[in-house]
């Protein structure tokens, strides 16, 4: 077998194991050792191939704020800032058909600029707004949808641990992919509220027959600033704080967790055992996402190592299926992976690979950034594998919407971004005209 | 993914003084690396804070920073794997489920044993990185402004391996008891 033959089959096998339900970490680090051992015919330097990436890989400035981005989206989860921002958004969106679902993608959105992770915003709002949602009519299935679709803001509007995670990989400015994501996430929220007041109108066997309007929740402009400032004021410390110069990208999750930390001793929210529990989750979220950073780490060492994306670029190259084809393959392989891996673990594996690919080509690695974020994110939404999904299902108190009926209501709102992924294909602008 | 955990020791025999034993350490280090969270919280506002209210930025902040992540990940890992927070795809072990609980169990012990092989050639392959850092004394960061040793690091790197192996040694024999004993996790009057 020729090294690019051991490459390839490794790939294959990695699948199979995956699917047989082999803990994805350890799928990786077995194809990557079996993968050197055979290409180097030495199990001592696949070992050391393995040593070496767990020691080297995230010891980096750029992961060592990993937890950090966590942390402060749970933070902002526990203050009660979710809360506040779904009833500002019901106060605004009220006299609208299908208000309630608007509200949800409009607070999501809101959160999204104070959170880098989708899975907070999904915990998060299942909580809040899926009970008011079923009270006030809608089914089950599109509350649940409506959230799991638009915890995907989370990803794209900045700040983002995706973009981060994006930014490492390629050497991009974060900071101008923070602001490339800004435009594609208004225009998403937005084709989420179009779509959804649409289906209040032409679909109501799947949103709710009897929608009724948020009455009892009524609120005066002194109480609407109240609940509205903390978030605003939070907003503006994370991302006037990156963009005045302050502090960096990479700071800002640091930063973002203190001003999380103070508002919610201020309205005494955060108490010591719900902080303590945050911060074990955030370890614990830290570790399985690091620890799957460090065995793809290794897995793309292995692939370097047997030529395949080199042998796959020169097949591009010399294929001529041309721009747009390598552009396609590529968003449905995303979206292909997506059913069955989580976002962060597809584009570590994904990007190292076409990186060398694309770059002769000249594309805008910025604006493939936003692609590939956003392609990643459709398959958070697919069965059978979808984290925010899976999310909502062990935080929903209600046993009766199933884990099939989530991903159903959501299959709408992931042909939305099906559209948005799209707009941004065809119109690289949406992406690049807000960095100068 | 799933988000089993193990089940919850029982019983008083020897079995569950281990398990007892085994997840009190994976606890422990937890506890530490959730600590070390918040050090970063603070270290990296205080250099912000410093650097732009008093001219004064710490030294060393991402040397600290990028010797920490490692420590953190490697001193969670095995309290991760106990809460099962290592992803993977369930839709094939749900369905074998289904079927026969001894097949999936057989299936999860040569899972284990796979990743316990796994595991172990990455701890025996750490092993000389941490001596050859801990013997020429290595460190990072710059003289004249910061420098730390970075034997800690890898040192926990081995200790949080360790911790994992006991882990997934726990798993392999609850699997295994499984095998044997397969209508024991099977629930009342199947």
């Amino acid at each position: 077998m020729t090294s690019f033959e051991i490459g390839l089959a490794t790939l294959g096998a990695m699948m199979v194991l995956v699917y047989a339900g082999l803990w994805v970490p350890i799928a990786l680090m077995l194809c990557s050792y079996v993968g050197v051992w055979m290409i180097k015919g030495s199990p001592l330097l696949a070992g050391k191939l393995l040593a070496l990436a767990a020691s080297e890989t995230i010891s980096s400035y750029f992961f060592g704020v990993v937890p950090l981005f966590v942390l402060m989206g749970f933070l902002v989860s526990v203050s009660g800032l979710g809360r506040d921002a779904y009833d500002v958004a019901n106060q605004l969106f009220r006299r609208v058909k299908g208000g309630l679902g608007v509200s949800t993608v409009a607070a999501n959105a809101i959160f999204a600029a104070i959170t880098g992770i989708s899975i907070a915003s999904a915990a998060v709002f299942t909580r809040i707004a899926v009970p008011e949602m079923v009270r006030h009519g809608y089914t089950g299935k599109f509350s649940v949808g409506v959230v799991a679709g638009s915890s995907v803001l989370g990803m794209l509007i900045p700040p983002s641990l995706l973009l981060i995670l994006y930014g490492l990989l390629t050497e991009q400015s974060v900071g101008d992919l923070f602001l490339a994501g800004v435009l594609p996430g208004i225009l998403l929220a937005i084709v989420f509220a179009g779509g959804v007041i649409s289906m209040a109108y032409f679909w109501p066997s799947f949103i709710g027959e009897n929608l009724s309007e948020d009455t009892e929740h009524d609120m005066g402009s002194a109480e609407m600033a109240k609940k509205g400032l903390p978030i605003l004021a939070l907003i503006l410390l994370v991302l006037g704080g990156i963009y005045a110069g302050v502090f960096t990208p990479i700071e800002a999750g640091a930063v973002g967790c203190l001003g999380a930390i103070i508002i919610g001793l201020f309205r005494r929210t955060l108490t010591l055992s719900n902080f303590w529990e945050v911060l074990t989750d955030t370890g614990l979220v830290t570790a399985s996402v690091c620890f799957l950073i460090i065995a793809a780490q290794m897995y793309s060492r292995m692939l370097a190592l047997s030529g395949v994306p080199q042998e796959f670029g020169v097949f591009v190259a010399t294929a001529d299926i041309g721009f747009w084809g390598v552009i396609i393959a590529y968003v449905v392989l995303l979206i292909v992976m997506g059913t069955i891996l989580d976002s962060s673990s597809i584009m570590l594996i994904m990007v190292p690979l076409m990186l060398p690919v694309i770059q002769p080509l000249g594309v805008d690695l910025v604006w493939f950034g936003i692609v590939t974020v956003i392609a990643v994110e459709i398959g958070l939404l697919t069965p059978p594998f979808g984290i925010s999904v899976f999310v909502i299902k062990s935080t929903l108190d209600d046993e009766s919407i199933s884990l099939g009926e989530i991903f159903r209501g959501a299959a709408p709102f992931a042909l939305m971004m099906v559209v948005v992924l799209l707009a941004v294909l065809v119109y690289p602008p949406l992406t690049t005209a807000l960095i100068q | 993914m799933t988000m089993e955990t193990t089940p919850e020791p029982s019983g008083s025999g020897t079995a569950g003084k281990i398990r007892r034993a085994a997840d009190g350490i994976s606890n422990t280090l937890n506890v530490i690396g959730t600590i070390m969270i918040v050090g970063l919280v603070i270290l990296v506002n205080a250099d912000v804070i410093g650097r732009n209210a008093f001219l004064a930025p710490v030294s060393g902040v991402p040397e600290i920073v990028s010797m920490s992540i490692v420590a953190i990940v490697f001193l969670q890992v095995s309290q991760a794997f106990r809460m099962g927070r290592f992803t993977r795809t369930d839709a094939l072990l749900d369905a074998v489920a289904r079927r026969s609980k001894r097949v999936r169990n057989a299936m999860e012990f040569v899972y284990v044993i796979a990743a316990f092989v796994l595991i172990w050639l990455l701890f025996s392959a750490s092993v000389p990185l941490f001596e050859k850092s801990w013997q020429r004394q290595s460190y990072v960061g710059t003289v004249g402004d910061f420098t730390f040793p970075d034997w800690p690091v890898k040192l926990v790197i081995l200790i949080g391996c360790a911790a994992l192996l006991m882990q997934l040694a726990i798993s392999g024999a609850v699997a295994l008891w499984g095998i044997i004993h397969p209508a024991e996790d099977d629930g009342a009057g199947q």
